[in-house]
């Protein structure tokens, strides 16, 4: 075994082991039985059918997030701008609804999904061009980028676009039949689910077989040597963050248009920041996000499961997630540590 | 518009501008320390949070808006020590540990925040009573005015006066540019960082507690809308100077004036639009200024690493 193998193996064990003993003291803390309460979000997470489809129904928004953090992170670059993309292709992707809602499916449905790519692309290429031609640091301009998209979708909803028959609530007309991704497996899972499952798998073979990954490998580990052999990293690096903006973008509209029916603000429940946990918690690999994906979705379906049944309020998911996050960083750098030393 | 008029629409300019600006002052000031040792700390947004949380329910508990800003602040620090361990002690990395404290900030505050929705708190009193209010420009700046206001410029002076005119500051300034000149001095580079994150942590709870228990005196979840991340911007614009901090953050509390008053003039504009202007304001200063970075400069070194360098 590689020691980096080893090294994942005992990160994976010891972040895991402090997120199960971390999530215990929160739970014992609030006043619930720890085990007991963990054990039962495991059901609810992937016990029945039922279950688990609504644990892919998170997963998927999640996991599009993630890859748009995953393609960027490829060349060096940390962008946190998922939940930005996510509302704006939701955004653009209804334009098309809202304005052509009687025309048929054939037509409207690529259109929507296609608008909604673009808008998620727009967004993201922006924070790119700021980085790459104006040296704007990516973090920083994806994060404030985020609030204004989620502004813009509420300057519509309780605006220009807002349904008249929807008796005050700010939202869209509901989408027609015509606009509505298809469910699959007979449950509200969609088909957005497939094609995020496809993207990861078609990123994963770009980078590593294809003349492009090794050029993203190059420009990120220096820049100079790359120009020297011809990989320009203004153009990697509006395309890689285009490319995780279209992602998070067709997530949006997917999300809109399957789960929510029309649209209205809260489309998303953090899952631009959760998606950039699941990036990091799959080391910044396309296919290893696939799992840890549908393990933190079902992590959120829990979190929501237990606020119906035991009204633990579901911001406890959220709570998780973070000490999820904090046990896994810490884990992978207490194992970079010990391998360290070993070298 | 005759000129007793004039000033006094000055003065109640200029208060609007301090009274939004305050809180942001803190949480720039903050960051701006934590960045001077070499760390970038995303997490403010969640210390802001938990400040403003813990703050506004000390507060109103206890009915003393002083206890309230104590604890705003303790409650920051202690969330900042997470960054400190996964940072220092694991050598995670920053940007990572920043998201990572934040969503843990998120999430508390929304799961321990429902209990102080709704409560009722009473912020300081002016600095001056009615009887001033007459007074031309200085009136309305008086009256609206809290002492948290000048005490945050002041603090704000200080920083600046110790980062650049003491032994300490010279120390922590090393330790921003290279951990080799500092260990070659005597100085132990992580205790400063963990310092600076610490201190950052009190300074953005701090600012929590006053946006919570000053300025708009109630607590909302996610009340703080991103104004920590804000920071984070800021600080660059301010080219990591406190002296620095006070005219950027006064310039971008001018423009959240500026938009509170276009609102409150009936404007028929949306909200939501005009709530989208402090991010793009913020967004445009940072564009400029990452521009010019190669001639303006005044970046620690040591946060080369973290932001990435133009190699």
């Amino acid at each position: 075994m590689s020691p980096a193998t080893s090294m994942r193996i005992v990160a994976v064990i010891g972040g895991g082991a402090a997120f199960v003993i971390a999530a215990a003291i929160f739970l014992a803390a609030i006043g619930r039985p720890p085990l007991a309460t963990l054990s039962q979000m495991v059901l609810y997470a992937f016990g029945d059918s039922y279950s688990l489809s609504e644990s892919l129904v998170k997963a998927t928004p999640i996991l599009f997030c993630a890859l748009a953090v995953i393609l960027p992170a490829r060349l060096g670059l940390i962008t946190v701008g998922g939940e930005g993309q996510l509302y704006l292709g939701a955004l653009t992707g209804t334009a098309v609804v809202v304005s052509f809602p009687a025309a048929p499916m054939i037509l409207l449905l690529p259109a929507m999904l296609a608008a909604g790519a673009v808008g998620g692309a727009l967004w993201g290429g922006i924070a790119g061009v700021l980085r790459a031609r104006c040296n704007v640091n990516e973090t920083i301009s994806t994060l404030l980028m985020n609030y204004v998209a989620v502004l813009l979708v509420s300057y519509v909803v309780y605006g220009a676009w807002k349904d008249p028959t929807s008796l005050g609530w700010p939202a869209t007309i509901p989408f027609p039949k015509a606009a509505t991704v298809p469910g699959v497996f007979g449950t509200r899972a969609h088909a957005g689910l497939i094609a995020g499952i496809l993207a990861a798998v078609i990123l994963h073979i770009a980078v590593t077989h294809t003349r492009w990954g090794i050029a993203l490998r190059v420009l990120a580990g220096n820049r100079k040597v790359a120009a020297m052999v011809g990989f320009d990293f203004v153009r990697q690096t509006l395309l890689v963050m285009a490319i995780g903006g279209t992602l998070a973008g067709f997530a949006g509209i997917c999300e809109t248009s399957a789960i929510q029916g029309r649209l209205q603000g809260g489309i998303s429940v953090g899952y631009g920041l959760t998606g950039f946990l699941v990036a990091w918690l799959s080391g910044q690999h396309f296919l290893r996000a696939i799992p840890i994906a549908i393990l933190v979705g079902g992590l959120i379906a829990a979190g929501d499961a237990l606020q119906l049944y035991s009204k633990i309020p579901s911001a406890s998911a959220t709570i998780l997630q973070g000490l999820l996050f904090v046990a896994a960083l810490a884990a992978s750098g207490a194992a970079g540590r010990r391998s360290a030393r070993h070298e | 518009m005759n000129e007793t008029e004039a000033l006094a629409v000055a003065g109640s300019w200029v208060a609007a501008m301090l009274r939004s600006s305050t809180p942001l002052m803190m949480v720039t000031l903050g960051e701006t320390l934590t960045q001077r040792v070499g760390i970038v700390n995303l997490g403010v947004e969640g210390q802001m949070l938990c400040g403003a949380c813990v703050g506004f329910a000390v507060a109103a508990q206890t009915g003393s808006p002083v206890l309230g800003f104590a604890a705003g602040a303790a409650a920051g620090l202690l969330l900042s020590l997470i960054h400190a361990a996964l940072c220092l002690g694991f050598d995670a990395n920053q940007i990572g540990s920043g998201i990572a404290v934040f969503t843990l900030g998120l999430g508390l505050t929304s799961y321990f925040g429902r209990a102080a929705i709704g409560g009722q708190v009473t912020g300081l009193a002016p600095l001056a009573g009615a009887n001033v209010a007459g007074v031309p420009f200085a009136g309305p700046i008086l009256t609206q005015l809290t002492p948290i206001a000048p005490l945050a410029i002041l603090i704000v002076l200080a920083a600046g006066f110790w980062l650049y005119r003491t032994r300490t500051g010279l120390n922590w300034r090393v330790v921003g540019e290279s951990f080799q000149t500092a260990r070659a001095l005597g100085i132990r580079p992580l205790l400063v960082q963990a310092q600076g994150i610490l201190i950052g942590g009190l300074l953005s709870g701090f600012a929590g507690a006053i946006l919570s228990v000053d300025y708009t005196q109630t607590w909302a979840n996610e009340m703080t809308k991103g104004r920590g991340f804000v920071a984070v911007g800021l600080v660059i614009v301010a080219r990591w100077n406190p002296f620095y901090v006070l005219p950027v953050v006064l310039l971008f509390g001018l423009s959240e004036a500026a938009t509170l008053r276009l609102q409150a003039t009936g404007l028929t504009f949306s909200p939501y639009l005009i709530s989208c202007l402090p991010y793009v304001v913020c967004l445009i200063c940072v564009i400029v200024v990452s521009v010019r970075e190669g001639r303006i400069g005044g970046m620690p070194a040591q946060l080369g690493s973290v932001f990435g360098s133009r190699n």
